[in-house]
């Protein structure tokens, strides 16, 4: 009992610590038994009889538990008011009148001292439990107080009932107290007389302080002193039109400059001068939120030389901007744009009919993007080399046409469309490009299927370094294990296997094909399978076999069902450097650590949603940038 | 209870060190750890659980001038007496902003966007 004092506890085994956090203690087990044995003891009123709801006659339960199980669960309807009946969610808390521990204590006092010994007695065999009973099983049971010794609820205030030790009629309070024993009430004077004080405030029970309750959680943080880099960034805005007093700073140092601002989010109309110069020829923003129309039309006239420009989150880049561009900077060769979504289709084609020596055209998200800017495009810059048109709205399968219209392109990214592009236009793209592509990223065509795989980039691609197919859900385990396994060889060499599929296809060009001297593509460096949730063990068994020598970049993000063998293959890719495994289910800690131990180029992998990573035993000393282990994860 | 006590005055007294910072041509500055520790980077390369050389030798170079390490140093130790415990006067922040001459403004935007690095780094 001395252990009650303070909160020191010994070491416990797993199952006590579980039976302490479920509320399970030597009490409730007691409860248990015995109402077991004896149902429907208080058959007469109660229509329902839980089994927490008896009691009053069983003998092996210590005394001061025997209040509280007479519970005021089925024994309602009896009385016209719903108080005190059952656990009502707006009632719960409502009638603690009593404080547990007093009553407790009150009850020790008179209670026979056979069934205090057996309370002892109990408590000595469950020491372990005993610290921890007082917390959960008090808190758990005081509603319960105000209740009668026969499990009838206590008459609403106001009636009359009779003292069970005066004989005396009195009023009911909310101060009245049920007698102990039961059954029946206390007046107000034997209630005071037994010791215990009828207006005492309940005892704000302990509460366990949970984990998380525990942590401390920084929800935010203030910041009543701002950042060195925000201070500067005001002082050189202040002294944007004084570039003498800024100093002197190296082109080299520009980028840098740029990217310190655009962390802060901090290039401004005002400040941007400080990048502008007549003679530049290359200018990167990498957050141009701040920059008004305005802004940017100047941010063209005073870099007239331009040949590459680049803004990042150049929201508020207008029509009218996108045609300043065509006018005042006519060596521009290289655009890129994230984000310029308010520009409309009429100024896509007039800047395109502005810009016929356009070579590298790289937009993300721009919902008006549509088909006649596409042919506008492919009309007049007949130069372009990289394409990427990530995320346009409006791409369907009629982009098909102009796309196969272009020069043979380097670069192709058409990534997350708003339709896509089928199988057909898949097919005549990859024929017209094939040959010159280095990166290709279909992610999120359907019409990219096996067929596409298999047939076109197979026949074609000959230097294509770079591919992502994330989300092409057409895309089957067997179609693409079959692409990667038959990609080193030419197609020729296929015709016996199944001759069927090459009657089908156009027997020219396979002949063609057979004719030249066969130069396979080189392996992959960069390699993206995500999210193709069809894609398994022989997709990823064959890539890796195809490419394992010059993969520096894979993800396998979403493959679930890749056995946990496939995955270990990894351990040929010596050059991979960077590695996103995330839902890949059957990863475990020895395949991560065959991984990490073999490739030792590896600085960065992803693991989230791994629930068998756990980071243990991996015994790299590299620096290794890891995320996504769970700190207490699955199993 | 006398280990207690005796650990929590070497952890005020590790605390309570001075630690080294060089610039690039030379010159070194003192600053209390705790200063130090205002910079993400450089409380990163002091950490105990590291055992990068700065660490051991409780100096850090900065390559940059010493006119903007000085205004580094300078920062930190506002910004440390500004948001250590108690202090609840209001916080001039011009009254720091004049001190910075407009010529090392642009070293020094790079210098704080190095040193910041990773300042709620928990992991």
């Amino acid at each position: 009992m001395s252990r009650r004092g303070n909160n020191v506890r010994g070491p416990t085994s797993a199952l006590t610590e579980f039976l302490r956090e479920s509320g399970i203690n030597p009490t409730t087990i007691a409860r248990r038994v015995a109402t077991q044995n004896q149902p429907e003891n208080q058959s007469q009123d109660q229509t329902v009889a839980g089994p927490s709801n008896s009691g009053d006659n069983v003998e092996d339960v210590p005394e001061e538990e025997q209040l509280e199980e007479s519970a005021p669960r089925a024994s309602n309807g009896r009385r016209g008011r719903g108080r005190n009946t059952g656990y009502a969610s707006d009632e719960l808390d409502e009638p603690a009148e009593e404080s547990p521990v007093k009553k407790r204590k009150s009850t020790k006092g008179r209670a026979p001292a056979a069934a205090k010994a057996k309370a002892k007695k109990k408590a000595k065999d469950d020491g372990e439990y005993e610290g921890s009973s007082e917390d959960e099983y008090r808190a758990m049971s005081k509603n319960l107080w105000s209740v009668g010794g026969n499990g009838s609820p206590k008459p609403p205030a106001g009636s009359f009932e009779t003292c069970a030790r005066c004989q005396k009629q009195f009023t009911v309070t909310k101060y009245t107290m049920a007698a102990n024993p039961p059954p029946g009430y206390l007046c107000h004077h034997c209630a005071k007389a037994s010791g215990t004080d009828p207006f005492k405030k309940p005892a704000v029970p302990r509460k366990r302080i949970n984990a998380t309750e525990k942590r401390d959680v920084v929800s935010y943080q203030e910041r009543r002193f701002p950042s060195l880099a925000a201070m500067c960034i005001e002082l050189i805005t202040r002294y944007i039109d004084d570039v003498e007093a800024l100093g002197d700073i190296g082109a080299v140092n520009m980028d840098e400059i740029a990217k310190a601002l655009s962390k802060n989010r901090g290039l401004t109309p005002q400040n941007a001068h400080l990048f502008y110069d007549v003679l530049n020829k290359k200018l990167r923003f990498y957050d141009a939120t701040n920059l008004t129309p305005n802004a940017m039309t100047t941010l063209a006239s005073l870099n007239p030389n331009l040949t590459h420009l680049h803004l990042d989150y150049c929201g508020r880049l207008t029509s009218p901007v996108l045609l300043a561009f065509s006018t005042s900077m006519p060596q521009l060769i290289s655009l890129t744009l994230l984000g310029p979504f308010l520009v409309r289709a009429e100024a896509w084609t007039e800047f395109f009919k502005a810009m016929p020596g356009l070579r590298v055209f790289k937009i993300t998200q721009s919902p008006r993007f549509n088909l006649e800017c596409m042919q506008a495009l492919a009309d007049n810059c007949k130069d372009i080399g990289e394409l990427s048109l990530r995320e346009i709205g409006l791409m369907d399968n009629e982009f098909a046409d102009p796309l196969c219209s272009l020069s043979p392109l380097r670069v192709l990214d058409l990534a997350f469309p708003g339709i896509g592009i089928n199988e057909d236009g898949w097919m005549k793209i990859i024929e017209m490009h094939g040959s010159t592509l280095e990166t290709l990223d279909a992610s999120k065509h359907e019409g990219f299927t096996d067929h596409v795989l298999q047939e076109s980039v197979r026949g074609y691609a000959r230097v294509l370094f770079e591919l992502k197919l994330d989300e092409c859900l057409s895309l089957t385990d067997e179609g693409v294990a079959q692409f990667f396994g038959n990609w080193g060889y030419p197609m020729s060499a296929l015709k016996d296997e199944d001759h069927d599929m090459d009657v089908d296809s156009n027997p020219v060009e396979v002949n063609l094909t057979s004719l030249e001297p066969f130069t396979p593509n080189p392996p992959l460096r960069v390699l993206s399978l995500a999210r193709n949730q069809e894609l398994s063990s022989a997709a990823l068994a064959a890539a890796i076999v195809h490419s394992a020598q010059s993969l520096t970049w894979l993800s396998l993000n979403g493959l679930r069902s890749a056995s946990s063998e496939a995955l270990a293959q990894l351990k040929r890719a010596k050059e991979l450097c960077y590695l996103d495994a995330g839902w890949c289910r059957e990863l475990d800690d020895f395949v991560m650590k065959d991984i990490t131990t073999a490739c030792t180029k590896l600085n960065e992998i992803k693991v989230w949603g791994c629930s068998r990573v756990r980071g243990v035993g991996w015994g790299v000393k590299r620096a290794i940038k890891v995320h996504g282990i769970e700190p207490s994860g699955g199993m | 209870m006398s280990n207690d006590v005796q650990m929590n005055d070497s952890c005020a007294e590790k605390q309570d060190d001075w630690v080294k910072i060089t610039s690039s041509d030379g010159y070194s500055f003192l600053v209390k750890r705790s200063v130090a520790a205002i910079s993400g980077t450089l409380k990163n390369m002091l950490s105990e659980d590291s055992s990068f050389r700065e660490a051991i030798a409780n100096t850090c170079p900065i390559s940059e001038r010493a006119a903007v390490v000085e205004k580094v140093c300078e920062y930190m130790t506002f910004k440390a007496y500004y948001e250590g415990p108690g202090s609840k006067e209001g916080v001039d922040v011009n009254e720091f902003t004049e001190r910075i001459p407009p010529e090392v403004a642009l070293e020094l935007l790079l210098a704080a966007d190095y040193l910041e690095g990773v300042l709620d780094s928990s992991l």
